[in-house]
């Protein structure tokens, strides 16, 4: 059983670290040279647009916050869409705690709600996927992509929850040692010299969590590395947004088009 | 077929592209009649294809379009790859555009704001599959997963004639209002990516014509109706005639070209004599009169509006604006103030900074561009303005938000400031105001339906189906409040309503400018001056 043991090894640590290099390099690649650096010619805001700029910031926090904007258009989109987003993000925060030791008291504290946050998580995850096919105009644009990324999420959402569950429960401890050894800065030429850490160290055959964790794990980094390369680029991208982020006072203030210099 | 020239060349040429797209996009006149006035609009079922055929005529003078520096004789035969270039330039020129055209999510937010959507029920009207149109496109040409793996992959399109076809015919149903960037919660404004598909389409040869033909006129001759100095000079004559007769007051003036005057006043070409805008040009003379300003009106810049902001070429706009900057400064004047006009607004506010810098010449308490209704208003705070609101007590008047106004650039330095203004200028001028209903008004505004290059009489068909949430909501407020007149602070708006009450059946002398009504409740006389 180690030459499964030691494939799935391989697998996962090269899955994390191919995952993350991905992500973080066609992030960095997209934001920098292909939002910050591409040049915004005329002052394009739009109402409601404060014209000072601690104004535009809490415009656009409230934006990013509670979704002012989508606010005003559909209520049922608004909802879900929000629940969705906070339930994801309180999901990502609690994760934390496989990273930060010892446990700040905050992520603990969220321990509690965790179950139920993901089932909620889950449910509005579910209804975005009916309301796909089910309200007529935007079942019209909808293309494959869209669906793949709700189902990978979906599908980390379930794998989550079901690792809370018994006979799916990985060890804890395993998983805990897993991550820190993959935070060990030789990790990655211990793999590069074939000789894999014993990364879930159990020795024996795969158990019913192991899978599930190695799925979990999967669904996340294959969601991760699609992320330059997709709509979900919207996190990072809303921040450039010219109607949103220029401050709306160019008869003051002059804005200069980098490429007309006459 | 627009022009039998360009037929024959393209023939002759055996350009069989360019017969082909032709052939795709030829004009054919479409009547459609106006709905019921219910008072409430409804976002219809999807229709696919219902509004394909209606396309406007492409420009085919030679003489203008090689001014404009786009191809002659129809589509090129190498369109591909100009066109792949063109769009290559404007991503890497426009943050705008190349940050829409990745982040949309397509949620669906969007769908229902578009007024040609609800009007024609047509999917491809709905702003997101709009800007799909082009984003097939980038996803093709312009990401890697779209150039290794292909069209199919990504959801992309492949570069073909028939595409050209929906672009052309798309592109010019929408009117640039940029009321489905609020409800976006990225503020993805389709408007953008509107300008810079038509840019690529001009660049391949599929030029539209009457907005191109307003472009040309604008940059060469000076206005948007190709009026000679001369004619600018007679018609202008002829309103300060009216004027004279109608006030009995002798020496109130339309000032031409007047060296030293202190206010430069530029304001749409319409307003010399298309009515009603020039109700509004009486309004505007009768102010200044009043207010003992000054004032001069220009034949070098003799039109406010810039038709160069509807395409993302920003030569055009440039140039046109250019003749106002050097019109304020060859007459020396002090101030520059804008007339009624949506478009002309937002380039003289928002971009003639950036383009030509500051007028710092200026007196230094007026440094920027001013609109005349934040002038107005500022009068009639001071009591500068002896005011009879009584003879505006025939109207129950409401407001139509501009939309280039109302989503576009802050005015009186605050960021509502284009809704107060000219609703305070309304009320204090008129004794009765009502507004439309709220989703229809202020940031959430309807387009009249002709804006940004669609006001041209071969697109009467998606004028009169986009006219629909306006006319709906003009008529509740009718109904319900007794409304009688609706006040416009832009020209195109003026003559789309002005065309459209009378197609739904509502009498055409509703419309009129907010300068139409200042004009008819000042006393003039005695100045009190400022
Ligand atoms: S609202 Fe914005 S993100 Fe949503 S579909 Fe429309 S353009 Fe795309
Ligand atoms: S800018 Fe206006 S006309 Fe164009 S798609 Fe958006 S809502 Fe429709
Ligand atoms: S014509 Fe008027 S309503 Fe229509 S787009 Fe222009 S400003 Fe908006």
């Amino acid at each position: 059983m180690t030459g499964i043991t030691f494939i799935v090894n391989m697998y996962m640590s090269s899955i994390v670290y191919v995952g993350c290099a991905v992500f973080a390099l066609g992030f960095i690649y997209k934001v920098y040279f292909e939002y910050y650096k591409t040049p915004q010619p005329l002052v394009i805001p739009q109402t409601p647009q404060p014209v000072t700029l601690s104004g535009v910031i809490l415009r656009m926090a409230g934006d990013v916050l509670f979704f002012r904007s989508l606010s005003k258009g559909t209520t049922f989109l608004f909802i879900t869409g929000w629940i969705f987003h906070f339930t994801f993000l309180m999901m990502i925060i609690r994760h934390l705690r496989y990273f930060i030791h010892p446990v700040p008291g905050l992520i603990t504290a969220l321990g509690n709600g965790a179950m139920f946050l993901s089932v909620v998580l889950l449910v509005s995850l579910i209804l975005l996927v009916i309301r796909r096919f089910a309200e007529e105009r935007t079942a019209y644009v909808t293309v494959l992509a869209d669906y793949v990324v709700l189902f990978l999420i979906i599908g980390i959402t379930m794998t989550g929850i079901m690792m809370r569950c018994e006979p799916f429960r990985p060890d804890i401890v395993a998983v805990n040692a897993f991550v820190l050894q993959l935070m060990d800065l030789k990790a990655p030429f211990k793999m590069l010299g074939m000789h894999p850490a014993e990364l879930l160290h159990k020795g024996q055959a795969l158990s019913p969590g192991d899978v599930i964790f190695m799925c979990h794990l999967s669904f996340v980094f294959f969601l991760l590395m699609y992320f330059p390369f997709s709509k979900l680029m919207h996190a990072a991208g809303y921040f450039f947004s010219p109607t949103r982020n220029m401050v709306n006072n160019p008869r003051d203030v002059r804005h200069v088009n980098p490429w007309d210099n006459s | 077929m627009a022009n039998d020239k360009t037929t024959d060349s393209a023939q002759g040429n055996t350009n069989d592209a360019n017969a082909r797209v032709q052939e795709l996009i030829k004009f054919v006149k479409i009547k459609e009649k106006p709905v019921e006035l219910t008072g409430h609009y409804e976002v219809p079922c999807i229709k696919p294809d219902s509004f394909i055929d209606v396309k406007p005529q492409l420009l085919s003078s030679v003489e203008q379009l090689q001014r404009l520096g786009y191809p002659t004789a129809g589509l090129i035969p190498d369109w591909k790859e100009v066109f792949l270039k063109k769009m290559d330039e404007i991503l890497k020129k426009y943050r705008s555009v190349k940050l829409f055209l990745d982040i949309c999510v397509r949620c669906g937010a969007c769908t229902d704001k578009c007024h040609y959507f609800i009007g024609t029920a047509d999917p491809r009207n709905m702003p997101v599959a709009r800007a799909e149109l082009m984003r097939k496109v980038y996803r093709r040409y312009f990401t890697w997963q779209g150039k290794l793996f292909g069209s199919k992959f990504v959801n992309g399109s492949d570069l073909s004639e028939e595409l050209l076809a929906v672009w052309y015919t798309y592109f010019y149903q929408c009117s640039e209002c940029r009321r489905c960037a609020v409800f976006c919660p990225y503020g993805i404004d389709t408007a953008e990516i509107t300008m810079a598909a038509r840019e690529i389409l001009n660049s391949v040869g599929l030029v539209q014509k009457y907005m191109h033909e307003i472009i040309d006129k604008a940059q060469t001759i000076g206005n948007n109706l190709g009026m000679q100095q001369n004619a600018i000079v007679n018609a202008l004559e002829f309103v300060q005639d009216e004027l004279q007769e109608t006030t009995e007051i002798p020496d109130i003036q339309v000032p031409i070209d007047v060296e030293g005057a202190d206010v430069l006043f530029v304001t749409p070409s319409a307003d010399f004599f298309a009515s009603p805008h020039i109700e509004s040009l009486y309004g505007y003379a009768k102010v200044f009169h009043q207010a003992g300003i000054s004032w001069t009106m220009s034949t070098h810049a003799s039109e406010g509006g810039n038709f160069g902001l509807f395409v993302h070429n920003y030569g055009h706009m440039k140039k046109i604006n250019k003749r106002i900057w050097e019109a304020a400064r060859d007459l020396k004047v002090k101030r520059v103030i804008g007339g009624e006009c949506g478009h002309m607004w937002r380039v003289l506010s928002s971009y003639s900074n950036t383009m030509f810098g500051p007028f710092d010449w200026l007196d230094s308490r007026y440094p920027r561009p001013q609109h005349i209704c934040e002038f107005t208003l500022d009068l009639l705070n001071r009591g500068a303005l002896k005011i009879d609101k009584t003879a505006n007590d025939e109207f129950v008047v409401t407001m139509h938000d501009s939309c280039q106004v109302a989503r576009g650039l802050e005015m009186g330095g605050t960021e509502f400031g284009q809704f107060e203004i000219p609703r305070g200028v309304i009320r204090g001028v008129c004794n009765r105001f009502e507004d439309m209903p709220e989703n229809t008004i202020r940031e959430r505004t309807f387009c009249c339906g002709a804006g940004q290059g669609l006001l041209g009489d071969d697109m009467i068909a998606t004028r009169v189906k986009g006219a629909i949430p306006r006319m709906q909501a003009y008529s509740y407020a009718k109904r319900e409040k007794g409304v009688n007149f609706v006040a416009l602070i832009c020209a195109i708006c003026k003559a789309q309503l002005s065309k459209m009450f009378p197609t739904y059946g509502i009498p055409m002398e509703e419309v009129g400018g907010i300068h139409q009504l200042v004009g008819r409740a000042i006393v003039l006389g005695a100045k009190e001056g400022i």
